[in-house]
């Protein structure tokens, strides 16, 4: 065997290597706040509330705030003239494991302006739970509810905060936590068994359901019982 | 052969003494297979990139309507046989299920390529390892994806294996009894789940524990 390939083999073992060496939990060095100019005028307008800027990836500037203060902030990158961060491109949030705080992350657009910016909020472990972004823009109803799928994020005021990817009989916790193990924690006949049990009408509206099925009849009995269901499980 | 008639029982259908099937149970099922295997019509159950070869089977170059297969049943209770390509996650095994349950008899399944079979790479926490645990499957097709002449040689199998079934054996035809129980005694489900060739090296602490085992002792929560 040679060297080259036994190194290979045996670091199979150990993991992949860290992705985040160098200067702490996913932050390189402070950026120059006027190569952005959102970052300038954010800076302005709430001081040190602004905890980190920087630049990844050449020209993604990135911004770290307050977890208490996000809707404020964010309420003022989407209606402040000037800045007009309408467009939320995507809500998603990172583990970097060893007990280190999970970021949430707000990636903006501006469509007017034409400039984007990535937005951060660090939650501790033994405290996710963050404010809803869902009365600001609309599309963060679902990317939220996929976040506390799969991070066990919860979103305070959240109008509709369930599983939204993993079954609604999900037991198992929250997959994309680092300390989630790749297989998952039930065996395998139990998830098996678990699958099998769910109750796949419970999710869908009528309408969905009768896709390549019998037609049921809007409005009839049965849609009304249905959409009861429907609701009744909702938190 | 005896056709005598009267209180004798009749071996003609109800077969000879020694077992085996009489002149004319063979001649019914030569008639009943022939019927059947010559104009399956596929259920497709396609969920990943196993179905693009699937659509290339059935298009022109490969052409499935040679076996009398060209008319897809978008609903399972005009279907024959059903055609699982792609991997299937645990959300969407009940939904494979309720369609196998829908099909009339008589019916077949295919398990088109390396997820459907077996999970293939997606050893995780989401994917079903192997269709058969959901419904029983009667040809795997092995590949990534399998090539159409793959999945037509799978279908070829699937007419030999129809071409030796007999109207005198019930047990072919035997139904699921329960919607939510695996189609497998829970010990063969747990046998052909565990992790098998390369997953078995993957970066993760074998078993299955309830602990949140973890490859990098770093990553556990403090």
């Amino acid at each position: 065997m040679s060297e080259n390939f036994k190194d290979a083999v045996e670091g199979l073992a150990a993991g992949p290597a860290a992705s985040d060496a160098g200067a702490g939990p996913g932050r390189a060095a402070q950026a120059d706040a006027s190569s952005h100019p959102t970052v300038a005028a954010l800076r302005e307008a709430f001081g040190d509330a602004i905890l980190h800027h920087e630049v990844q990836a050449g020209d993604e500037h990135v911004v770290f705030i307050p977890a208490d203060r996000n809707v404020e902030i964010l309420r003022w990158l989407k209606e402040q003239p000037g800045q007009e961060y309408d467009f939320l491109k995507d809500v998603t949030a990172i583990d970097f494991g060893g007990g280190r705080p999970l970021q949430v992350v707000y990636q903006l657009w501006s469509i007017r302006h034409r400039q984007g910016l990535r937005v951060k909020a660090e939650l501790p472990l033994n405290a996710l739970e963050i404010d809803t972004v869902v009365p600001l823009w609309a599309t963060a109803n679902w990317l939220e509810r996929e976040v506390y799928d799969l991070f066990g994020i919860r979103f305070r005021g959240h109008p509709d905060l369930r599983r939204i990817l993993m079954p609604e009989n999900y037991a198992e916790g929250h997959p994309l936590r680092k300390d989630f193990p790749l297989r998952g924690r039930f065996s395998r006949l139990e998830q098996t068994r678990r699958a099998l049990q769910l109750d796949i009408e419970s999710d869908y509206t009528p309408e969905e359901l009768a896709v390549g099925g019998a037609p049921s009849l809007p409005g009839g009995p049965e849609a009304a019982g249905a959409a009861g269901r429907r609701d009744a499980n909702r938190p | 052969m005896g056709l005598s008639g009267g209180r004798h029982e009749l071996p003609v259908v109800s077969g000879a003494k020694d077992g085996s099937a009489s002149f004319l149970t063979t001649k019914l099922d030569w008639l009943v297979n022939w019927a059947r295997h010559n104009s399956l019509w596929p259920m497709p159950f396609g969920t990943a990139c196993c179905a693009i070869e699937f659509m290339a089977t059935a298009a022109s170059n490969n052409d499935i309507a040679r076996f009398g297969m060209e008319r897809m049943s978008a609903s399972p209770r005009q279907a024959d046989v059903l055609i699982c390509a792609g991997r299937v996650t645990y959300k969407m095994a009940p939904v494979l299920r309720r369609i196998w349950d829908q099909m009339p008899q008589p019916k077949w399944a295919i398990s088109m390529g390396a997820c459907a079979s077996s999970g293939g790479v997606f050893d995780v926490y989401s994917m079903v390892q192997g269709i058969d645990t959901i419904i029983p499957v009667d040809v795997y097709v092995p590949g990534c994806p399998p090539r159409p002449e793959g999945l037509i040689y799978g279908i070829l199998m699937l007419h030999e294996k129809i071409r030796g079934e007999s109207i005198t054996k019930p047990e072919l035809r035997k139904e699921l009894p329960v919607a939510t129980e695996p189609a497998l005694p829970d010990e063969v489900v747990e046998a052909i789940t565990v992790p098998f060739g390369n997953s078995t090296s993957q970066n993760r602490i074998g078993g299955l524990v309830p602990s949140g085992a973890l490859v990098r002792p770093r990553d556990r929560r403090p």
